[in-house]
């Protein structure tokens, strides 16, 4: 059980250089557009850098999430799992470095501050029923200015990655510490982190989904919102969390301990915010649906229809994508017994839900309004393919990559143990059966 | 036993110990029996593997119960507001996916529900009223002590005498015959 620290280091020296390399490209890639982007007041650059962004920041959140929900629940077959997640809370800090360039262009880019979240500046033109008006001109932004204001907004961010990052810090401290010492009170703590930790992070995602993601179309509200980037999240998080321990396991570092009642209980796990995450956006689309307010009803609208034609767009064919092969096949294929066993059949399905995870986003990201004068209802929808998309597959293997590289330093770091070699918990993960 | 007619059930032996039970099973499993039970007061992780179980098959009732009111939530709607007795409500077509969608889901629970207690039912031979081992005078503390094979008679390799002493090699105490009294 005891980590042999010489055979870790030597050969993925290599890939962290990779790794690095590879983030430096992706990022300056992304950068290159950001740039672009404000000089012609062109805003895919914007949505594609906040979209890889999120994919990553969805992972990082649900392992967080899952991390302080064995915690809680002082679950005795986690501890074998839970150190491999926490190496994975490493990624926080970088994640609000891979945000900060948005931030700076909404705090300094003057007359572009708003070429994101168009709320930030004032003077940015909007749409209110078909005609163009300012920002500050729609009743709907004065509502809701003493929320959607940029001092206000910097500040939620900064106590969003404050909570992600100093909930890291402890949960890793609490369970690395125990490593040296076996002294049970860290498991106390950890339970203490995250009985506050769960409220504190669910307000933060939640309102940093609301943030972040909501706000691109201001006027467009929806309390099912957190929720989903939740049940987002926790999917991706399981789907990575499966795909390490498995690789661990091939390399010999796990083989015997993680068994397949972990990866079974994983999958089922899976399975169960499969169902979730339907279940959430299905009654996001029902509501909105039933109540049918124009206010609500247009952002569906966008992902469905060409507003001014009425004739079914490419987002509708992404629409149905998610609703069959983000539901129903996962849902099928994981309620088979078989399926959550075989490695390959496991691996096969969680590479299927990250590809899906990642359209899910840019069903919830990309598409938008954009003001076109001569337009039928003053404006088109932004449509699948375009330079967003481009631009997103740069910040996303940038982001990516520099995410990886943190957590495999951690690995590598030698600061813990394998597995929680001294939890009071441990015995009984190894020995975990079905 | 001499004036009461019985029926021959099975050979039985207890275990004092949950690893005495465990071997003892793989024996019984590699002499090539299938209609043997073991019992135990406590749960054996890894029992019926020893004992050649496979899965049980509980899900396949359950996968068929709730495919079944899945459906079954959709004819009604599709009955009641499409067919019988078409009405606009709320600018709703007569018959969608999405607006009743709370039905079908909610007859998939509840059928997928049935499916798995009726299947749970059926296939452990539910319900019960008498078993032919609580004659054995030590069955008792397989709920408490205990630990019990019983293989029956119905199994084609059971003989009266090879089973009584193949029992008693694999360690089984208190070795015996059931036997089930009628009258």
């Amino acid at each position: 059980m005891t980590v042999d620290s010489s055979t870790q280091d030597t050969p993925k020296t290599g890939l962290s250089t990779k790794l690095l390399a590879g983030s430096i490209l992706g990022l300056g890639g992304g950068l290159v557009g950001l740039f672009q982007g404000l000089q012609s007041g062109d805003k895919a650059p914007f949505l594609g850098w906040l979209w890889g962004c999120s994919f990553w920041l969805s992972v990082a959140i649900g392992m967080l999430m899952l991390i302080m929900i064995f915690r809680v629940f002082n679950s005795k077959w986690s501890p074998v799992v839970r150190r491999q997640q926490e190496h994975a809370l490493s990624a926080f800090p970088w994640l609000a470095l891979c945000l900060l360039p948005l931030l700076l262009v909404a705090w300094f880019g003057k007359d572009q501050a708003g070429i994101l979240w168009s709320w930030i500046n004032p003077s940015s033109p909007t749409i209110e029923v078909s005609s163009v008006i300012s920002v500050e001109e729609d009743v709907l932004h004065q509502k809701k200015a003493g929320y959607l204001n940029l001092n206000f907004f910097t500040l939620r961010l900064i106590a969003y990655f404050g909570i992600f990052c100093g909930i890291s810090h402890w949960l890793r401290k609490a369970s690395f510490s125990q490593d040296k010492d076996g002294d049970p009170s860290w498991t106390h703590l950890g339970t203490k982190v995250s009985a506050i930790g769960i409220p504190a992070a669910a307000l933060a995602l939640t309102f940093g989904a609301f943030d972040m993601f909501m706000s691109l179309e201001y006027q467009w509200f929806s309390t099912m919102y957190g929720v989903w980037f939740f049940a987002s999240g926790m999917r991706a998080a399981l789907a990575v969390t499966i795909l390490i321990c498995l690789y661990l396991v091939s390399n010999g570092k796990l083989k015997g301990l993680f068994k397949q009642a972990h990866q079974y209980d994983l999958a089922c796990l899976s399975l169960t915010f499969t169902i979730f995450w339907a279940y959430v956006s299905f009654s996001q689309y029902f509501l909105i649906y039933s109540a049918n307010i124009p206010e609500e009803t247009f952002w569906f609208t966008i992902r469905e229809i060409d507003p001014n034609t009425g004739v079914r767009s490419g987002w509708f064919w992404v629409s149905m994508g998610l609703i069959f092969g983000h539901f129903f096949f996962p849902f099928l294929y994981l309620l088979f017994y078989r399926n959550k066993v075989d490695v390959p059949k496991l691996v096969f399905i969680v590479c299927w839900i990250l590809a899906f995870h990642l359209l899910d986003l840019y069903w919830n990201i990309i598409p938008g309004r954009e003001i076109v004068p001569g337009a039928f209802v003053g404006y088109e929808a932004r449509p699948v393919i375009g330079s967003h998309l481009l631009w997103g597959l740069f910040s996303l293997v940038g982001v990516g990559c520099l995410c990886a590289w943190a957590v495999i330093r951690s690995f590598q770091s030698g600061v813990a143990e394998i597995i929680p070699i001294r939890d009071p918990r441990i015995r009984e993960s190894i020995n975990h059966h079905e | 036993m001499s004036d009461t007619m019985d029926i021959k059930y099975a050979a039985a032996a207890t275990f004092s110990s949950a690893k005495e039970l465990y071997d003892a099973a793989g024996k019984v499993k590699d002499e090539g029996y299938s209609n043997w039970e073991c019992f135990s007061p406590i749960p054996v992780h890894g029992l019926d593997a020893q004992m050649g179980y496979a899965r049980s098959k509980v899900p396949r009732f359950t996968l068929a119960g709730g495919v079944t009111g899945f459906f079954t939530g959709m004819l009604i709607v599709w009955f009641m507001n499409e067919f019988d007795y078409p009405l606009i409500v709320g600018g709703k077509p007569y018959f969608s996916p999405i607006y009743p969608f709370p039905v079908f889901y909610e007859l998939t629970i509840l059928f997928a529900a049935f499916g798995t207690l009726f299947g749970m039912f059926f296939l452990n031979r539910l319900p019960q009223h008498n078993h032919p081992v609580f004659e054995h005078p030590e069955f008792g503390r397989t709920g408490d002590d205990k630990f019990m094979i019983v293989i029956e008679v119905e199994d084609p390799k059971f003989d009266d005498e090879q089973t009584v002493n193949f029992l008693k090699e694999v360690g089984g105490q208190a070795v015996q015959i059931i036997r089930e009294p009628i009258d």
